[in-house]
């Protein structure tokens, strides 16, 4: 690791540098806020990362539980079932219902040097299970810690001290540990908003050599390389979140000159894994990172691929969501999903919990939810509705009842997740047998209802 | 003016793929994203991509311009008619 108070800033907005003195202010007054606040569980709720960043270290500082809700919405801190007895947040209107710390409130004040937090403080994140809830997973700063330290040994040298930049954001566990901790442990600066459009790389790297904090969501949508940066600009591209399509890494690696470094991981894992696609057109096989170790255990789907690390949030072997091909060295293919959750957009959604939220709402007497193939993939919602709802469909059509029910969803999941297909049946399609069939539902969306 | 926002109706609809909407479903003052018609950012990543193969225009600015530019119908149909300088 590099020595942590370098003269770089901490992070860069389009306005305004932050250095090392004024991010460790911010961490202080936040300590000092937080002190005299009675909240023991804190949903940590920011769009700037460098508050989320000073916001988690000063949580665990104070000894407090630090909550990053599945979404950004208030609808999500309620729906993940986690007791919360304030937000911490940096738009203090949306969190109303909540008691809020509003960190425009709180003045800069104290001062010192500060070390990091102890191995035994957390932060508590939400992830899609396959049981039809949210899972909490708890990280404590060791394990975020070394995972860092991992990421550092395998790929510091090559980043150097070019700028770091995501076009994910940072409450998901994948954008906290590699756009914000790395970073930040290793004495590279970062931006602190997400950059959400090919431009807005472009205009950093104008002014610095950069690191592109991806995933295929964004990179696939690419369509000529000149929306990135120049190659020469670039340290690294990391993609994570779903594989990357081997159209899309061998293309920016032949006509842009750098293939992504794809990390294969999951919140509750840490990272296990990478591969880049070299000059050759075979598919590179995932390459373990330091110090992670991995085995398959047999079960009737296939083999599942387990994994034992230092910065898995369970100590000893912990399996992942994926069936695995394991190779003579070590290295290995993945082979799908062992459990019914969906990665939309590179993000894991059970359809089994939207279902539940979906059948809470006063309209819906039924849903049944699948994946929808096509140009984007996406989810389609069959939906049968009760009395009230009908007289709805009948009074203000459909397109009415379905930004109802997407509204409803809104509160919980992020809008990319949404279903975009509505469908509302008298009754759902079902076989002689009376069994709903996926083949049936699918059909409901051959055609433009 | 008034052609390009209804032409951008139209592009927003097949390029997103928008079931069970017409073009005069989307208002050109109300927002794009978030309450208004409930965009989210790969729409807004798409719909930056179709805009700039349909009408050859850059996207070059700060993030809040690009923002501002994308808020509704109306600023983008006024951004793509300032750029092509009619």
């Amino acid at each position: 690791m590099r020595n942590v108070t370098s003269a770089r800033p901490v992070a860069v907005s389009e306005h305004a540098a932050l250095d090392h003195s004024a991010f460790w202010q911010r961490v202080h007054a936040l300590r000092a806020a937080l002190a005299s606040h009675p909240a023991r569980r804190v949903a940590l709720v920011c769009d700037d990362s460098s508050w989320f960043a000073a916001g988690m270290l000063a949580l665990a500082h104070t000894g407090r539980i630090c909550v990053v809700p599945q979404a950004p919405q208030a609808g999500s801190i309620t729906a993940s079932g986690a007791h919360v007895d304030a937000v911490l947040t940096d738009r203090p209107a949306e969190f109303s219902e909540f008691a809020t710390l509003a960190i425009g409130d709180i003045l800069p004040a104290g001062d010192g040097a500060a070390s990091l937090p102890d191995d035994d403080i957390c932060i508590e994140c939400y992830t899609s299970g396959s049981a039809g809830m949210p899972k909490c997973v708890r990280k404590t700063f060791g394990q975020l810690r070394r995972e860092v330290a991992t990421l550092e040994q395998q790929w510091g040298q090559q980043l150097g001290d070019a700028l770091v930049l995501g076009t994910i954001p940072h409450y998901h566990l994948y954008g906290t540990l590699v756009r914000v901790l790395w970073p930040l442990l290793a004495g590279r600066t970062f931006v602190t908003h997400t950059c959400a459009q090919p431009a807005e790389l472009r205009r950093w790297a104008a002014q610095y050599r950069c690191v592109i904090v991806s995933s295929p969501a964004f990179l696939q949508r690419i369509a000529a390389p000149a929306e990135l940066p120049p190659a020469a600009q670039v340290a690294a591209v990391f993609s994570s979140g779903a594989p990357l399509a081997d159209s899309c890494a061998e293309r920016l690696q032949r006509d842009w000159g750098h293939a992504p470094i794809e990390i294969y991981g999951s919140t509750e894992t840490g990272g296990v894994a990478w591969r880049a696609w070299s000059g050759s057109a075979e598919r590179p096989y995932w390459r373990l990172l330091p110090s992670v170790q991995t085995e398959l255990r047999a079960e009737p789907a296939g083999l599942r691929l387990w994994v034992k690390s230092g910065f898995t949030w369970q100590s000893g072997w912990m399996a992942t969501g994926d069936l695995a091909h394991l190779h003579a060295d070590g290295r290995f293919t993945l082979l799908g999903r062992a459990d019914d959750v969906v990665k939309l957009e590179d993000k894991r959604v059970s359809l089994s919990e939207m279902r539940t939220r979906l059948l809470a709402h006063a309209w819906v007497a039924n849903v049944r939810l699948l994946l929808l193939a096509g140009p984007r993939r996406s989810i389609g919602a069959v939906v049968i509705l009760n009395a009230a709802g009908r007289t709805q469909l009948a009074a203000d059509g459909k397109l009415a009842i379905s930004r109802e029910l997407r509204n409803w969803l809104r509160r919980s999941y992020e809008p990319v997740l949404l279903p975009r297909k509505w469908r509302f049946p008298d009754t759902l399609p079902d076989n002689d047998m009376g069994k709903v069939e996926h083949a049936s539902l699918q059909q409901l969306f051959a055609r433009r209802a | 003016m008034n052609n390009l926002i209804e032409e951008l109706q139209q592009l927003i609809i097949t390029s997103l793929d928008l079931e069970d909407m017409s073009p005069t479903d989307i208002d050109p003052h109300a927002p794009l994203f978030g309450d208004g018609l409930g965009l989210d950012s790969i729409d807004a990543l798409e719909l930056g991509v179709a805009v700039q193969k349909k009408y050859h225009v850059k996207l070059d600015a700060s993030s809040a311009d690009t923002r501002q530019h994308f808020h509704s119908v109306e600023n983008l149909a006024k951004f793509i008619a300032a750029q092509r300088g009619t």
